[in-house]
């Protein structure tokens, strides 16, 4: 897909270090912005926007990492917000309940894929998708447990780690948890990337048969990205399911799963912020183009066609080139 | 029991018209088409839309043509520019295309659900080991078994179904060999639209028309196309008959669990052949 030295950590020292600064600068920026901007209806936006881009930064670290494309992130996003909930309800502390929600679905991807990675390709998209939309049908139709097509309230208590629920559920501050949590994914994910691992699955990706000629075993790397994904995904249900204290089966529908890949194509997948960058974009058009229009999926669906016929390298690779220019750099 | 089957065969026979246009696709320009549900669907509204001015028999033809010649302008626009890049690309494509026709047929007809009645001629009912069962359903079975029969023949015996089988196995040597394989795939996407037309007329009258029906069978259909072997055709009808009876079994006994079912047969076949029943080349 990509040619290898796009990603490969093989990068000048300045740049590295340039991207720890400028990660950096974000972070900062995110804390600072609920204090310059009072607009509620904005941090609400963003708020919305981060827990997006998490979700948008798992999509593209599967696509990036493993050169796979899932169509059913959805069903990592919802599971974990039905976990949340669920557990809650079973008398579970919600502390427990937190950390389930994302563990669990963690390991199910694991589990799932040992099974599925060994398909690639678009029939790898063809079953992420079969799989997430069989958790929404499950959801819809298990009525005693799930409460059907009308969600669940979620029961939290008044604290959850010794913080006021109120704490995740205002804009303002909730902003600053997701936008923490968005940034030191990110941060994670770049170091994994630069790793043994990194490299490895880069590998296999590159050329599975090699890598497993060469001696590594490449079903499950190739199963731990998808977990490592499948687990990025959950910490955004976990960050729905906080914020809105509610989760309904929109949760675990492919359109979600499909808005994902959109966000992270949009913003680039080769890059580890990219797809981040993406989610907030989207979100944007979205809500812009629905001021105006009812038909923001095919605002969606048209921008999607032509980011992927114009632009294959993503918002993000614009920026990269664009900055190149300006600092002399060539790019290869 | 017997109606349970028949009624599998049913939604089989559908899953198999439409899953074997995917197949066809797949095979000759190597792309998957994510807006393939979405061609069943615009089929199903376009026979609605003629069957009120024409009655079922003109919309059933009209509503093929349609279809084909919208395969054709895909084909030309969308898989020949892509087929040389990732295939990944076209699923996004066509995922884009899949949300803008759901949204013009949401315009044009809006949300709400729509019927279409069965023509008289076959709107009666059959009595079969002692339970009656609708004539309408027995002639999508039929009319399941005369296009995996066509096909089979079409692509045995004709020239251009030669064509198709070389150059499915091997576009460049076929296309040394003089044969236009451009054209070649653009009658196949033609026909693989065709059927997607055909499956979403006579679904019309079996399940009520709305603008997200093209996904919820896309799922099926790519359950079918997978746990067959992607690009077997064989193996599409095989997967069709199966999940077609575990789908109805599933609603009868499990209702609650249906749709996983298919979900996990998927998944067994996969440990089982990671290839797919039929399947040589994943």
């Amino acid at each position: 897909m990509t040619p290898i030295a796009a990603t490969m950590p093989a990068r000048p020292r300045a740049r590295r270090l340039g991207f720890l600064v400028v990660l950096l600068a974000f972070a900062v920026a995110g804390c600072a912005l609920p204090f310059v901007v009072k607009s509620q209806l904005f941090l609400t936006l963003m708020t919305q926007a981060a827990i997006n881009a998490v979700l948008a930064t798992g999509v593209g670290f599967l696509v990036r990492q493993s050169g796979n494309v899932s169509f059913g992130h959805a069903a990592f996003f919802g599971l974990s917000a039905y976990a949340t909930a669920l557990l809650i309800k079973f008398g579970l502390p919600a502390e427990a309940a937190i950390v389930l929600a994302v563990l669990l679905p963690t390991l199910f991807a694991l589990a799932l894929g040992v099974v599925i990675v060994r398909v690639t390709g678009v029939a790898f998209s063809m079953l992420t998708l079969a799989v997430a939309q069989a958790f929404h049908e499950l959801v819809l139709k298990w009525r005693e447990l799930a409460n059907g097509d009308d969600g669940m309230a979620i029961a939290f208590p008044s604290r959850v780690f010794g913080i006021d629920m109120a704490t995740f559920q205002q804009p303002a501050s909730m902003f600053l948890i997701s936008w923490m949590t968005l940034v030191a994914i990110i941060l994670g994910l770049w170091l994994l990337q630069r790793s043994h691992f990194g490299t490895l699955t880069l590998a296999i990706r590159e050329n599975e048969e090699r890598a497993r000629y060469i001696g590594y075993r490449t079903v499950v790397p190739r199963a731990i990205v998808y977990a490592v994904s499948a687990a990025i995904a959950s910490v955004a249900g976990l960050l729905f399911a906080l914020y809105n204290g509610f989760v309904s089966p929109g949760t675990l529908h492919w359109s979600l799963s499909g808005e994902a890949l959109i966000m992270a194509i949009i913003g680039g997948p080769r890059l580890v912020w990219g797809p981040a960058l993406g989610g907030v974009i989207f979100f944007f058009i979205k809500n812009a183009a629905g001021d105006f229009t009812d038909h923001w999926p095919a605002v969606i669906g048209i921008t999607l066609i032509l980011v992927t016929v114009l632009l294959p390298r993503g918002v993000g690779g614009i920026i990269v080139w664009a900055t190149d220019r300006l600092t002399g750099r060539r790019e290869r | 029991m017997v109606i349970n089957v028949l009624n599998g065969l049913v939604y089989g026979g559908l899953l198999y018209i439409l899953s074997v246009g995917l197949v066809l696709i797949f095979g000759l320009r190597r792309v998957v088409n994510f807006a393939h549900g979405s061609l069943f669907m615009v089929g199903g509204y376009i026979a609605f839309a003629v069957a009120a001015h024409g009655g079922f028999w003109v919309a059933l033809p009209v509503a093929i043509a349609a279809l084909a010649i919208l395969g054709v302008i895909l084909d030309r626009f969308v898989f020949r520019p892509l087929q040389h890049e990732d295939p990944i690309a076209t699923v996004l494509v066509t995922f884009g295309l899949l949300l803008v026709l759901e949204d013009v047929v949401k315009t044009i007809w809006g949300k709400d659900f729509l019927s279409l009645a069965a023509p008289p001629l076959l709107s009666g009912t059959v009595s079969i080991a002692g339970e009656t069962f609708p004539v309408y359903r027995l002639m999508v079975i039929g009319v399941a078994v005369l296009v995996a029969a066509g096909l089979s023949l079409w692509l045995r015996f004709s020239r251009i179904g030669l064509y198709v089988r070389a150059s499915s196995v091997d576009p460049v040597t076929t296309g040394m060999q003089g044969v236009d394989t451009d054209r070649v795939s653009a009658v196949v996407v033609a026909i693989g639209a065709g059927l997607a037309g055909l499956s979403g007329t006579i679904a019309a009258p079996l399940m009520a028309l709305s603008p997200s029906m093209g996904s919820f069978i896309l799922i099926d259909s790519f359950i079918v196309v997978v746990v067959g072997g992607l690009g077997s055709f064989t193996g599409a009808f095989i997967a069709a008959l199966l999940i077609g009876q575990v789908h109805n079994f599933g609603i009868v006994y499990v209702p609650w669990a249906a749709s996983l079912i298919p979900f996990l047969l998927m998944v067994a076949v996969l440990i089982w052949r990671p290839t797919g029943l039929a399947g040589g080349r994943a």
